[in-house]
């Protein structure tokens, strides 16, 4: 195991989630057999159903034993098991940087060091079920992709990705996602893990574009404890990570103002994300990853077909 | 117009007002620094709120601001007046009046309150007095520490008492000072130059010049009266009263501080040292009255007066037991044999008050005391001689007897003509002896002598006409004479019992109390023949008339009556053994006209006693003496100079104003033959200031009812108490400061300051 993957596989985390399996919502096109449904009926060891027949159907379907006795055409239609073809997209701007609870033991990762310990346990475990996983980090743009493999050293491919010296800068989503649509011809399921701090306008209109081509989507939005109680106090000067502002205030004065802001944000993207039909979670970096993971798989399984 | 007053502290705190400002200033620079990501949601609040934060920062500045403001200020001991000049302007002015009265000497209740006497190098009982030194210098150290400008003034009423009708008194002792920590000393340093005085000016005789000196004092004014508030000073005159309601009205707070002491009192005065008869000449017997007074509530026995004659030691005298408020008196005689000042001094074992334990005497002993006997006589121009047989001779003879009996006396018998162009003040008495006629130069010359305290002795005989005395002499009471003249008659035997009567009675009256009493047989030879009676309408009582001797018919035979300052006695009939036998060989003559002169010449002898605080009079002879004559005044004999001014007669006067200390005042000067004259004044001390009673503050209150007053025992005065500082607002302040905290916690709570326990759900 590499450096990076011991940084973001916790032996923990993996054995609790471990007996659960991930599912796609949807059946989505895959290379592999495996336990994933596939959208797409051909020759199968599964009989699925009779269909009419019509024009442009591939005549090595036809079931000509029915034309026989019933003299009318009628196509076979097989199910076909695929395997999962997921796509792990991990936001490493500068606002994924913030690390809160200074005091807090033991210290809490950064948001984009609990991204990516989430991005590298779902990883493994679609790996573990012969899913082909790909992962790429981005900002304004993707900045270092890994092709999706079922290869078991895949895994490490992706760790070494996360890891990799990011070029931080303020996240693009609709640039980024648009070259995710066009890199993933094939649908799959891409699971988005960012802060989502930026252009939600982008955000949204870039996952409706996935949604459009077919992909399943899921939203996992990482935000630490700070950003989302403001527990601050005593006089503090707040710089911008990625807005070039800064604001010297009694912390306690903004709150009430700041937590409806914020409330006002994640019921936003709760209601943007149902309507593109994306799974969302959101997740605290002060929490236990394991739990959330559990919650966010738990979620998934509930709803799977 | 209201004033809001504090302590100097206040102006010391003031700065700490300033601390929140300072607070919030040092937390924006020790501001945390935090790289925060969502800032978009942080601009979105203080967008929101940008102006209700800056308000309630504001708010809570200024509540903060507003709270140790508050706090400084009730620390500083805020006072409300709701009367005086403009807020922060006019001080508040102190005059304390201390009495410094013989009284204030009393130590009573001072067995364990010592006082360093730093000039005698020991220490002894705190007197009151020494009480009222310590409350003004705690009145200058509590206003030195109370809120508002306070300036003091610190006056003696024996500098007060003896201070100019029309202008402000001076403040030599201490003037109208501003109070601060620094000047405490002043203040302490000047009372204590300060001493109780031998003199009676209490602070009752101190009451005119204190209204003028709180007149001067400003608008907003306490007037502290230390003392030690004597009954006989308080409860017997309105003056206190009046004073202090005038005080109160004119805005005056007025503080009573009583500095008598708690105890027994017991205190023992010497009333009295005085010469009461004889001649005061050489190798003549004096008698002299010593009087005790006891002033304590129990008898004292056993009390031992000693004596001193010009500062030798002579017997004194011893009184068995004085009861409680009485008196007794013990009389010895002395004589001098040289003739000039002699000092005699009677003291007392010491008690509760020293002062009043001594008292001294001063008689000016002459060779001979001159007496004029104008005689009506046609043959007075003899003088009276031996073979005379006129009313001279027996008046002389009377006054003079001869070698054997020395009276001191030295009769000087002139024709009534001689009278006017006598110098009457030279002699002690006047004897005018059956007189026609006096012309009205000589009336008037002898009604002068009259008013100014001599005595004067008119005989009437056969050469008196009534008609001439009542014209001339009486003139219907308004002259020298006292009762109107209607005719000489015979004094008829007594038909019924002629053999047991006699004809003349004793009065009830000093100069004949030797012959009253149980029959005297002297008396009762004394045969009256002829005599003047007095008009019958006349009202003898009621012109304050007063008789010696009486006729057994009830008619007056021998009266007195007081004129202007002296006295004039008539008797109405002939001194010569020619309308009654009396001169004739009768011993009582010569006593009762020796007991007659020195009565006569008492008013002009006790005339030179003099009080403590009263002033001294020197008279010399224009052209006879130098003007300049230089005082040597008690205690330490320092000369005061004084020249004598022309006074309406040919006299020249040089006036001590006032004595300070009881003690012998010597007056010195030079004739212009060179000669060096001298003459001694015993001051003594109002006996008066002997009587320690305290009036109290029940009595006080009903004394002065309707003046508003605050009285104070010394121990326990505060010139912070009371409220002629104003209001307090400490208390008010101190809540004020509480609802700012409590207010500034609720606003810091509308403003989101304080913890939140809630948590948005995920």
């Amino acid at each position: 195991m590499t450096r990076g993957s011991r940084r973001y596989l916790r032996p923990d985390a993996i054995a609790r989630i471990h007996r659960l399996e991930l599912r796609a919502r949807a059946v989505v096109e895959g290379a592999l057999a495996g336990l994933h449904k596939s959208p797409f009926k051909g020759q199968s060891v599964e009989f699925l159903q009779h269909r009419e027949y019509v024009r442009g159907d591939d005549l090595r379907r036809v079931d000509w034993k029915v034309w026989g006795r019933q003299d009318r055409f009628t196509v076979k239609e097989f199910e076909e098991e695929t395997n999962l073809r997921l796509t792990l997209l991990v936001d490493g701007s500068t606002s994924m940087d913030y690390r809160g609870g200074a005091e807090a033991v033991p210290p809490r990762p950064t948001k984009y060091d609990a991204a990516a310990t989430l991005a590298a346990s779902l990883a493994w475990l679609a790996l573990s079920h012969g899913d082909a996983v790909g992962c790429g980090v981005f900002d304004d743009r993707l900045r270092a992709t890994v092709p999706a493999r079922t290869k078991r050293s895949q895994l490490a491919s992706i760790c070494e990705v996360l890891e990799a010296p990011r070029n931080a800068g303020a996240g693009d989503f609709q640039r980024v996602l648009r070259s995710v649509a066009e890199a993933l011809p094939k649908r799959g399921m891409i699971v988005i893990v960012s802060d989502l701090l930026g252009d939600r306008d982008g955000i949204f209109a870039g996952l409706q574009l996935l949604r459009t081509r077919g992909h399943d989507l899921a939203l996992v939005h990482v935000l630490d404890d700070d950003e989302i109680d403001f527990r601050f106090e005593g006089a503090t000067r707040f710089e911008g990570l990625e807005l070039p502002a800064h604001i010297a205030c009694n912390p306690r004065a903004l709150r009430e103002g700041y937590l409806a802001a914020v409330e006002a944000f994640l019921a936003e993207v709760r209601r943007r994300a149902a309507a593109v039909r994306c799974d969302y979670a959101l997740v605290r970096t002060g929490e236990p990853l394991d739990a959330a993971l559990v919650r966010f798989l738990s979620r998934r399984a509930s709803v799977s077909v | 117009m209201p004033t809001l007053e504090f302590a100097p502290l206040f102006w010391w705190g003031l700065p700490l007002v300033a601390a929140p400002v300072l607070i919030h200033l040092i937390n924006l620079l020790r501001q945390r620094r935090v790289k925060w990501a969502a800032m978009e949601f942080l601009l979105a609040s203080q967008r929101r709120y940008r102006t209700r934060v800056l308000l309630r920062q504001i708010a809570l500045l200024a509540l903060r601001t507003l709270a140790v403001l508050g706090l400084v200020a009730a620390l500083a001991q805020p006072r409300w007046r709701t009367a005086g000049g403009i807020a922060g302007g006019d001080a508040t002015t102190h005059l304390v009046i201390l009495d410094d009265s013989c009284s204030m000497g009393d130590t009573t209740g001072a067995e364990a309150d010592l006082e360093t006497d730093a000039a005698a190098g020991h220490t002894r009982r705190a007197t009151a007095f020494d009480r009222g030194r310590r409350v003004v210098e705690r009145i200058a150290a509590d206003l030195a520490a109370t809120a508002g400008r306070h300036r003091l003034a610190v006056a003696v009423t024996s500098q007060l008492a003896t201070s100019s009708d029309e202008l402000p008194p001076l403040l030599p002792l201490l003037p109208f000072t501003d109070i601060a920590p620094g000047t405490i000393q002043t203040v302490r340093d000047a009372v204590g130059r300060a001493a109780a005085g031998d003199g009676a000016a209490g602070l009752r005789e101190a009451c005119p010049a204190m209204r003028r000196l709180a007149a001067a004092a400003g608008s907003r004014r306490v007037v502290w009266l230390v003392g030690d508030f004597r009954s006989r000073d308080w409860l017997g005159s309105d003056e206190p009263a009046a004073t202090l309601r005038q005080l109160a009205a004119d805005g005056a707070t007025l503080r009573l501080v009583d500095c008598a002491g708690d105890g027994p009192g017991g205190n023992l005065t010497l009333e009295r040292l005085e010469v009461v008869g004889g001649v005061p000449a050489a190798n003549v017997l004096l008698p002299v009255d010593v009087e005790v007074r006891n002033d304590g509530s129990t008898s004292v026995r056993d009390v031992a007066i000693e004596l001193r004659e010009d500062g030798g030691g002579r017997p004194g005298v011893r009184i068995d037991e004085i009861p409680a408020g009485g008196m007794v008196s013990r009389r010895f005689d002395v004589r001098f044999t040289a003739p000039g000042s002699h000092t005699i001094e009677a003291a007392l074992a010491g008690d509760v008050l020293k002062a009043d334990d001594g008292r001294q005497a001063v008689i000016d002993v002459v060779d001979r005391v001159d007496v004029l006997v104008v005689d009506g006589a046609p043959d007075a121009a003899s003088g009276g001689g031996a073979g005379s047989s006129g009313d001279g001779f027996y008046v002389a003879t009377a006054l003079a007897p001869g070698a054997g009996a020395a009276t001191g006396l030295r009769p000087r018998v002139v024709p009534p003509a001689a009278l006017a162009a006598t110098d009457l003040s030279r002699f002690a008495c006047l004897w005018i002896l059956d007189v026609e006629r006096l012309d009205a130069a000589a009336v008037a010359a002898v009604e002068a002598y009259a008013r100014a305290g001599g005595g004067v002795v008119f005989f009437c005989g056969p050469r008196t006409r009534g008609d001439v005395v009542n014209d001339t002499l009486h003139r219907s009471g308004e002259g020298l004479f006292p009762v109107p003249l209607a005719g000489a008659i015979d004094l008829l035997p007594d038909a019924k019992a002629a053999a047991q009567t006699p004809d003349v009675t004793v009065e009830d009256h000093p100069v004949v109390a030797v012959l009253a009493g149980q029959r005297n047989p002297l008396l009762d030879a004394v045969r009256i023949d002829r005599f003047w009676a007095i008009d019958r309408g006349f009202d003898a009582a009621g012109h304050g008339v007063r008789r010696l001797l009486s006729l057994r018919t009830g008619q007056p035979l021998v009266i007195e009556k007081t004129f202007g300052d002296g006295l004039v006695v008539a008797v109405l009939t002939t001194a010569a053994p020619e309308w009654n036998n009396w001169a004739r060989a009768n011993p009582s003559w010569v006593v009762v006209l020796l007991e007659l002169e020195g009565h006569l010449a008492r008013l002009r002898r006790r005339a030179e006693s003099v009080t403590v605080g009263e002033p001294v009079t020197v008279r010399l002879e224009a052209g006879v003496d130098e003007p300049d004559v230089h005082f040597l005044v008690p205690p330490d004999a320092a000369v005061v100079r004084q020249t004598a001014v022309p006074t309406s007669g040919p006299m020249l006067e040089a006036t001590l104003p006032a004595t300070a200390h009881a003690g012998l005042v010597e007056a010195r000067w030079r004739r212009l033959d060179g000669t060096e004259r001298q003459r001694s004044f015993a001051v003594n001390v109002d006996p008066g200031e002997g009587r320690l009673e305290r009036a109290g503050v029940g009595r006080l209150e009903a004394a002065l009812r309707g003046v508003p007053f605050r009285y104070d025992r010394a121990a326990d005065v505060a010139a912070t108490a009371g409220d002629f500082a104003g209001r307090p607002l400490a208390l008010p302040l101190l809540i004020v400061v509480a609802a700012l905290l409590l207010l500034e916690q609720l606003v810091a709570y509308a403003a989101g300051y304080h913890p939140v326990a809630r948590r948005p759900t995920a």
